[in-house]
């Protein structure tokens, strides 16, 4: 967070801190006491809404590591999160496992099957490494629809709902409360580990891995780390999702939710975890006023012209931030918020 | 100019009170719901926007003429009037959840779901909040528990024992008849591959020969497949595809020599979402001897009240616009039960009590025999325990090009859930 003119930092634990002032000590704490308040204030849907987009912001997190920080794109991250999610609805339906210990299971399932489908990495880049992680989410997939007696195959796996001490996180409310507070650890993780030795070894990869490798950065062993934590990250949001609907089916899971994640990052900045953050809220939000307009516009058009609009108004604005943001919402808001700390007078003015 | 300017104004207030007297609705004081989510956008998008044709077709005619259907002499309440609500889950089901909270905000008492992905992600949530659905989703092995999402044509296993049934009581030769799965390689496509439907097909006199997946769209013919069913001289071939995939099939098939009509004597046989009428309307006399069970009366067929209904209702409401796809008559079939739960709860419950629990137990639950003028295999009928609305299979042929009811048979409900 960038700090009013004026202050300046005194020792290492200063320069270190994420949050430095009182006031954004304040203000996150305001904003943590908003937040998990919403169940008293906010309707069902609202809940529905935000909870969608928490999970949506942990997964978002994880392929920001991998692909944002450590530069190795994945469009297979919606598999990912069927690893997670099948292998806590395994343990849990199969087993009778409590949720605290498939969690972490399925999170490491996913982890496992990241460093799996992430070996080619090491030979193979860019291009090549989409479709590699693509082929990644189609035998994912194929399992699962093959294990019938494990998964469920086509038919599914009923999942209980999570409990915690002897409570069952049943209620909308209580079950957003639960989403965000992996969200805001997921959050604060991730901020955490780009600050690493293996973080800034990821922003080297991913800057140049030959220049990377000649400084003395082992690519084998960061390629695979990058891969294992962006999928622990895929495989508790995998997991959350099957257990808000109770339910485990590859119809959770669509090839197209990868790519939409890859959007979030785009819009949101990619190499930013301000900007998966910002990626995940804005296109769900999206998501959910082309739903509402849908109708509306189906009324005055036809009812095909809400047909696919949802798949349009993506598209478009991914296209847009490309051309004309390519740094995404984070680079705005950092504008933005730079523009409010040098008021009332600018940097040139000053000068 | 002071008098151009009086003149303006005097205009802008006539205009605005001229749309406000349109736009009040002095008619209704009381409005229901009824819809729910559509797939609009994906791989039922064509049929979903025909399903979607038939709930506002059917909703303008309950607001206008108070009347059900033709054929029946029950009427709605005159006071209250129908409204359409309904969003594009994209065939999403955590799209599916945020719209059911939105329209159950609104004031929804009843709903739908488009598929089974919906349907199975927010079944437990329509049942802890009392919602009855009709849906397009797989039958009650999966549905139940709990019981509130209404389903109305057969599952895909019922569906394919219905054409099995048919082809053995029309089988003349001495030996067993060798049958054969055929079918998409998708998770449609599998759910027949099961124990339960090979072992039936054993049971009545089969002679159960393998399994062969073609890709839901075929891009290129399914020779090989074909080959083998060829080689292992099989008699019946039946499988879950949809037109993109049925169509390309039997074209080759018949390139082939395989077919009823053709040298090597073949009938392949699929249920419902390889719909004959659509079949039919794209291949002709090509499509001859193609067997689907479970699906509708094509929209042809004027002499059934159901379809002559849906003509009537488009003529009306948009003539020269017909939807001639057959999943309007799924759009008209749900918008009826779910008026017609409306309809029964508000007997036992004034309008002002009335919640979506009782509508399921007073509305949903109380459909018995429910007649759709012919457009499902049979009659509906709901209750606790009995989501599955008809009890037969209808049984269509393509002959001749057109498309030739056989029969119906009995469901066997053949899979349950382990």
């Amino acid at each position: 967070m960038g700090r009013q003119r004026g202050t300046f930092l005194e020792n290492y634990a200063q320069d270190m801190a994420i949050i430095r002032t009182r006031l954004q000590w304040a203000m996150l704490f305001i904003f943590l006491l908003l937040l998990f308040s919403c169940p008293l204030f906010l309707s069902d849907r609202a809940l529905t809404v935000m909870t969608m987009i928490g999970i949506a912001v942990i997964s978002v997190h994880g392929l920001n590591i991998l692909t944002g920080y450590c530069g190795q794109i994945s469009i297979g991250h919606a598999g990912f999160m069927a690893v997670g999610g099948y292998t806590s609805a395994i343990l849990s339906a199969k087993l009778g496992w409590p949720f605290w210990a498939t969690l972490p299971c399925g999170a490491l399932g996913a982890g496992v099957a990241g460093l799996i489908f992430g070996l080619p990495s090491l030979k193979i880049k860019g291009f090549y490494l989409i479709m590699a992680t693509i082929a990644a989410h189609f035998i994912i997939v194929w399992l699962i629809l093959q294990l019938y007696g494990l998964t469920g195959g086509g038919d599914g796996l009923a999942v209980s709902r999570p409990e915690i001490a002897g409570f069952t996180v049943k209620s909308k409310g209580s079950y957003f409360c639960l989403v965000m507070a992996f969200a805001c650890l997921a959050t604060y993780t991730a901020q955490n580990i780009v600050r690493t030795r293996a973080g800034r070894a990821f922003v080297a990869i991913r800057d140049n891995d030959l220049a990377a490798e000649v400084m003395g950065i082992n690519l084998w062993s960061y390629k695979l780390q990058a891969f294992f934590i962006g999928c622990v990250y895929a495989g508790v949001a995998g997991v959350l999702l099957v257990h808000y609907y109770a339910f485990a089916s590859v119809d959770l899971f669509p090839f197209m939710d990868s790519v939409w994640y890859l959007g979030m990052l785009i819009v949101g900045g990619m190499g930013s975890t301000l900007g998966a953050l910002f990626g995940a809220i804005a296109l769900k939000l999206l998501d959910e006023l082309v739903t509402v307009v849908g109708p509306g516009l189906s009324a005055i058009v036809a009812p095909q012209a809400a047909a696919s609009m949802g798949l349009i108004a993506h598209g478009l604005v991914i296209i847009i931030f490309l051309i004309f943001e390519p740094r995404g919402l984070a680079h705005r808001w950092e504008l933005v918020g730079a523009y409010f700390r040098l008021w009332p007078f600018s940097h040139e003015e000053r000068e | 100019m002071a008098r151009n300017k009086l003149a303006l104004i005097a205009c802008l207030v006539i205009a605005v009170v001229a749309l406000s007297l349109f736009t009040v609705r002095s008619s209704y004081a009381k409005t229901l719901y009824v819809g729910g989510t559509m797939a609009l956008t994906g791989a039922y998008a064509e049929d979903t926007a025909a399903v979607l044709a038939g709930y506002q077709d059917y909703v303008k005619y309950v607001n206008e003429t108070k009347n059900l259907a033709p054929w029946r002499n029950e009427k709605f309440p005159s006071d209250i009037s129908l409204e359409l609500l309904w969003r594009d889950d994209e065939l999403k089901p955590p799209k599916a959840l945020s719209i059911y909270e939105e329209l159950k905000a609104k004031g929804m008492l009843v709903f739908r779901c488009s598929g089974s992905p919906q349907a199975l992600a927010l079944k437990d949530r329509l049942f802890e909040d009392g919602f009855g659905a009709p849906s397009m989703a797989t039958g009650p092995y999966l549905l139940t528990p709990p019981q509130s999402v209404f389903t109305y044509y057969p599952i895909y296993t019922d569906s394919l024992a219905a054409v099995a049934d048919w082809f053995m009581e029309n089988w003349k030769e001495k030996r067993k008849p060798r049958v054969a799965y055929l079918t998409a390689d998708n998770a449609m496509g599998r759910s027949i591959v099961v124990p339960e439907l090979t072992n039936y097909l054993k049971k009545v006199g089969y002679e159960f020969v393998g399994t062969q997946f073609v890709p839901l769209v075929p891009t290129s013919p399914p020779t090989t497949q074909l080959m083998w069913l060829k080689k292992k001289k099989v008699d019946l071939a039946l499988g879950v595809m949809i037109n993109p995939g049925s169509q390309p099939t039997v074209k080759e098939m018949v390139r082939l020599g395989m077919g009823p009509n053709q040298p090597y004597k073949i009938v392949f046989g699929v249920p419902a979402p390889g719909h004959t009428a659509v079949f039919a309307a794209a291949m002709g006399k090509l499509g001859d001897g193609y067997v689907c069970a479970g699906s509708f009366p094509p929209m042809d067929q004027l002499s059934i009240p159901g379809i002559k209904f849906c003509n009537d209702l488009q003529n009306k409401y948009h003539p020269g616009k017909q939807v001639t796809h057959i999943m309007y008559e799924a759009g008209i079939i749900e918008a009826m039960t779910q008026t017609e739960a409306l309809r029964l709860a508000m007997q036992k419950v004034p309008f002002e009590k009335l919640t979506p629990r009782a509508v399921l137990e007073n509305g949903f639950y109380r459909i018995k025999g429910l007649e759709t003028g012919g457009m499902t295999s049979t009659p509906l009928t709901y209750g606790k325990g009995d989501i599955e609305g008809i009890d037969k299979v209808r049984v269509d042929q393509v002959q001749n090009g057109k498309v030739v009811k056989l029969g119906s048979w009995p469901c066997r409900h053949l899979y349950k859930r382990k």
